[in-house]
């Protein structure tokens, strides 16, 4: 007897997931887009998408991360429709056609309590690289300075690199963090640190009471409407990647993705939309 | 006498440190979790990137992947089992080989499962990012766990059993099926447990093989988010997901626990019913 009820509740789960095992048939109809790339990208993608399918039920749009280097390849490869780049194209993929979508940048976040008000690109790199280690010797309190830098592999550690020209192995971090969540929590509970966020994510906290400071770049205040005019110089841009012009349903969701449309999306991922 | 006592005490301060560890780990997901957590969170579709809505699609994925994975594995698993302990003998080099490519296997990283099944699932056989490939990865990865803990558990069968069983005139198979499995099942279930929570708590073979879509898939072959990557995600690259995310944390580990309060319970049924029923045939 118990093992005829067992024998029934197998058939049950069975039955259950053969929905789940077998495709469903009028999926012919339904037109399916794989976009892969940048996981600062990703999430925001995502929400477009489901807004897209909402207003395009015949269409599915699977976005999966991975980095903006591996979007590139799979578009090359052609294993995805649509690469997700948090970078500008390089020398070598100028074959690619790159869209913009919305722009991200990079300010300069020290603790609120923190007397000083700005520090020019040399004193920064001084900072970074520990010639610098002491609040006082820019006008702040005595107190030794906490550096706060990105993991190896995120692009905002590869842009704050570039843009000052520094090399990773040259600076002497204190402190190695992740994503943008963690940087200004450390600077917030740190008053002697200094460290370099998303502009947008960074400018919300502080307007959140976040104890944190956005400090100006080369004499530009760091804020979401100076990425937006472009006079930010810290600053790059969000791409969607194709591989040859975009034709039919991939146009149609590219111009979608950079239409007024999904402005509030955008920001609501603490990005900044491109101006129309 | 001195020595004892303090080995005593060492041994009790371990043991609290383990369960100590344990508790706080508990308790930070507790209290930054539960407030989260409502028949919403746990029915709804994720929202504004996981920071608003539920998780109700992501449940849904990481269960049929882990069911695949060990619908898929568990028969493997077993059966290699059965062929080293009972059918092999242990001193062949055919039995030794499968052993150490097995022990290779297990100490394999999961980043590395991870671009296999990209490679072989994903790409070669053409499956995509789907639940399919993901569930035929984690089973790759657990099977040496499933394998190891069960050979262990049927050597530990004491060699009597077999030796009466044959002086009896009992098949090998009747005296597997209803006298050394059942005595072998409480290890069995052990690495059955012990390969559900590897790969229920597995992101990085996932990542590239079931993939990051938080929709609620239609079929197997469909893209879905596991619990794990949503954890993940939640917590490294989504500003303001941390209390959605040590909710999802919670959920997993009460699924968990679930399980495993399950598997238990039906190991002991089944242990229980095999040897001391009337069914074996003489």
């Amino acid at each position: 007897m118990k093992q005829f009820s067992l024998f029934i509740i197998l058939l049950l789960t069975l039955s259950i997931s053969w929905g789940y095992f077998s495709e469903n048939s009028d999926k012919s109809e339904v037109k399916k887009l794989v976009l892969t790339g940048s996981s600062t990208v990703a999430p925001l993608l995502a929400e477009i998408a489901k807004r897209f399918e909402s207003l395009n039920p015949n269409v599915r749009i699977d976005v999966q991360t991975g980095g903006s280097s591996r979007g590139i390849n799979d578009v090359r490869a052609r294993v995805s429709d649509i690469g997700m780049a948090s970078r500008s194209l390089r020398l070598s993929e100028s074959e690619l056609f790159s869209f913009n979508i919305a722009l991200d940048g990079i300010s300069i976040i020290v603790n609120n309590t923190n007397p000083v008000t700005s520090l020019d690109k040399q004193q920064i790199i001084d900072i970074y690289k520990g010639k610098i280690v002491n609040w006082q010797q820019l006008g702040g309190q005595d107190a030794t300075i906490i550096v706060v830098n990105k993991a190896e592999g995120r692009s905002t550690l590869e842009l704050f690199l570039h843009y000052f020209g520094l090399q990773n192995t040259e600076l002497k971090p204190h402190v190695i963090i992740g994503d943008n969540q963690q940087g200004i929590k450390t600077v917030a509970g740190n008053p002697h640190a200094i460290g370099y966020v998303s502009v947008g994510s960074a400018e919300y906290e502080a307007g959140h009471q976040v104890a944190i400071k956005l400090l100006p770049l080369d004499g530009i205040i760091a804020s979401v409407e100076n990425v937006r005019n472009q006079t930010f110089p810290l600053s790059r841009p969000l791409n969607l990647i194709t591989q040859q012009q975009p034709t039919g349903i991939i146009k149609d969701f590219i111009a979608y993705a950079s239409s007024e449309q999904v402005a509030d999306l955008i920001k609501s991922q603490y990005f900044v939309p491109v101006a129309h | 006498m001195l020595k004892n006592k303090l080995a005593t005490l060492l041994i009790y301060l371990v043991a609290v440190l383990i369960t100590v560890t344990f508790i706080c780990i508990l308790a930070d997901i507790i209290i930054h979790g539960f407030s989260q957590i409502s028949w919403g969170y746990l029915t709804e579709s994720p929202s504004d990137a996981g920071r608003a809505g539920g998780i109700a699609p992501i449940i849904v994925s990481t269960a049929l992947i882990v069911f695949l994975a060990i619908i898929i594995a568990a028969p493997l698993g077993l059966a290699t089992a059965i062929l080293l302990t009972e059918f092999a003998q242990q001193k062949t080099i055919f039995a030794g080989f499968v052993e150490r490519c097995l022990d290779v296997l297990a100490s394999v990283p999961s980043i590395v499962f991870g671009l296999f099944g990209n490679a072989f699932f994903s790409l070669y056989l053409g499956l995509g990012f789907s639940i399919l490939s993901g569930g035929l990865t984690l089973a790759c990865m657990v099977l040496p766990i499933l394998i190891r803990t069960a050979v262990e558990g049927l050597r530990a069968t004491p060699d009597d059993y077999r030796f009466s069983a044959a002086a009896l005139g009992i098949t090998r198979t009747t005296a597997l099926v209803h006298l050394l499995l059942p005595t072998a099942m409480p290890a069995i279930v052990a690495g059955l447990i012990l390969g559900i929570g590897r790969a229920m708590a597995e992101t990085a073979a996932l990542i590239f093989t079931s993939g990051y879509v938080d929709r609620m898939p239609d079929s197997v072959f469909d893209s879905g988010r596991s619990l794990s990557i949503h954890i993940y995600d939640l917590s490294m690259n989504v500003a303001g997901g941390d209390s959605k995310a040590h909710a999802a944390a919670l959920v997993l580990i009460v699924m968990l626990l679930i399980i495993n309060a399950i598997s238990m319970g039906l190991a002991k049924h089944w242990q229980k019913n095999r040897i001391i029923s009337n069914e074996i045939i003489i």
